[in-house]
């Protein structure tokens, strides 16, 4: 049984970043239009311009729902996971300042993870050293090894969010889709593993609200762009409750899309380089407005040119096309969660 | 249906993700006797380190081929920028 304050922080964990999101979000576009924060939308035909970066007001709705569930239920892993998620945020938001190198990135935000580890120095309980895998169960567990990959997760999965964020709606449908999969698995664990605790569930509870705010303002056509301090936030938090939750086979399978656009861009580029510096893009508009996919010998195959081989698509069409990938990883992802804590 | 190729990529994803981790824990963690001597625990230790570096490489090399082969087979059937 929970209390009322455990209740109380259940229900301010998921509508409080919602609602406040929702309430400042004109305000604080207003002010980014009037700072001349703007970045230009590529893909609209003539270009418009859209305010960016929405990462702090987005950072600061999961910091409010971690900060409810930190105090209802007297924990430390929210505040972890903010942790984690504000050191990505940082790195993220000089690199939507300054812009940072393609190798750059990733090396710091090892730091997010440092940041996100170091508080089991505090709650020795954030995270359990063993991995739990379908029917098979779990592993003996290794506090070493587990946290030196929990470290290395975090730019793993922050630039694997990053990278899908270049269209309209596309990192906000996507982070929406794939934390609702993490909160389904945690859910489960919670439901069928005695004594693992439901302020895990709660923790999860920020990252929805807020990317289903944010989906509000940034689906086709956007009003604002969360900018690298949004998308790598977004990834560092996804990490972080992954490995709080004990969710990781699950959470890996949710974000293939991800998983699969980063190893495609990498291993087409044969190394780390930054996007604005890619030699060839991976896809042009025609002069029929549409997108299609560059078909040069040493385009990137990023996930948008292989959906784009397909056919030329309006923008809406293709995100509508990586939503449903991301949909189908996540409904694989469920199936993983309910074979490792219902069987 | 135009997505089901990328789809069945993203099924085999899920799929070698499930079947290497089973590998994982039912052949490579268990492999070899108790090592007693450190020489035997160094063997044994490369040998599974170097296991896990086959199954890391089988998954980048299977996907790695199957999105080749897609790439391959729809870049020859798309229409060239007229510019």
């Amino acid at each position: 049984m929970i209390t009322w304050l455990e209740g109380a922080a259940f229900i301010l964990a998921l509508a409080a970043p919602f609602f406040l999101l929702l309430g400042l979000f004109p305000s604080y576009l207003r002010a980014l239009t009037r700072l001349g924060r703007v970045a230009e939308d590529a893909h609209k035909s003539p270009p418009t311009k859209v305010p960016m970066p929405a990462g702090p007001l987005l950072f600061a709705g999961l910091v409010v729902g971690e900060f409810a569930v930190a105090l209802g239920f007297r924990t430390l892993v929210p505040v972890a996971v903010a942790a984690g998620a504000g050191v990505a945020f940082a790195i993220g938001l000089v690199d939507d300042l300054y812009v940072l190198g393609g190798k750059t990135k990733p090396l710091l935000l090892l730091l997010a993870g440092l940041a996100f580890v170091s508080m089991a120095v505090l709650q020795p309980t954030l995270y359990r050293a063993d991995i739990y895998f379908p029917i098979l169960g779990d592993t003996a567990p290794h506090f070493i090894i587990y946290t030196i990959l929990a470290v290395a997760a975090f730019p793993v999965v922050a630039n694997a969010f990053n990278m899908m964020d270049a269209f309209n709606g596309e990192i906000s449908w996507f982070t929406l889709l794939t934390s609702l999969a993490l909160l389904a698995g945690v859910t489960l664990r919670a439901l069928f593993q005695s004594g693992f605790s439901v302020s895990r569930v709660a923790s999860t509870l920020p990252l929805v609200g807020v990317a289903g705010a944010f989906l509000a303002y940034n689906r086709f056509p956007s009003k604002a762009f969360d900018g690298d301090s949004g998308s790598l936030m977004f990834g560092a938090a996804f990490a972080g409750l992954a490995v709080t939750g004990g969710v990781e086979i699950a959470a890996i399978i949710a974000i293939v899309p991800a998983i699969l656009n980063s190893f495609y861009t990498l291993s087409s580029v044969r190394g780390f380089v930054e996007r604005r510096k890619m030699a060839s893009r991976p896809t042009y508009i025609g002069e029929d407005g549409l997108l299609h996919a560059s078909v040069e010998k040493d385009a990137p195959n990023t996930l948008v040119r292989l959906v784009l081989l397909t056919s030329s698509m309006t923008e809406l069409e293709l995100v509508a096309s990586i939503v449903a990938l991301t949909a189908v990883a996540c409904v694989f992802s469920v199936a993983t969660s309910v074979l490792t804590w219902v069987f | 249906m135009k997505l089901f190729p990328l789809l069945m990529i993203e099924f085999v994803a899920f799929l070698l993700i499930i079947l290497e981790t089973y590998v994982f824990f039912t052949l490579v963690v268990p492999l070899g006797p108790i090592p007693h001597t450190l020489t035997d625990y160094t063997t044994l230790a490369l040998l599974k380190m170097f296991l896990i570096l086959v199954l890391g490489a089988l998954w980048f090399i299977v996907l790695d081929g199957l999105t080749r082969l897609y790439v391959r087979s729809r870049v020859r059937s798309a229409p060239r920028p007229s510019s």
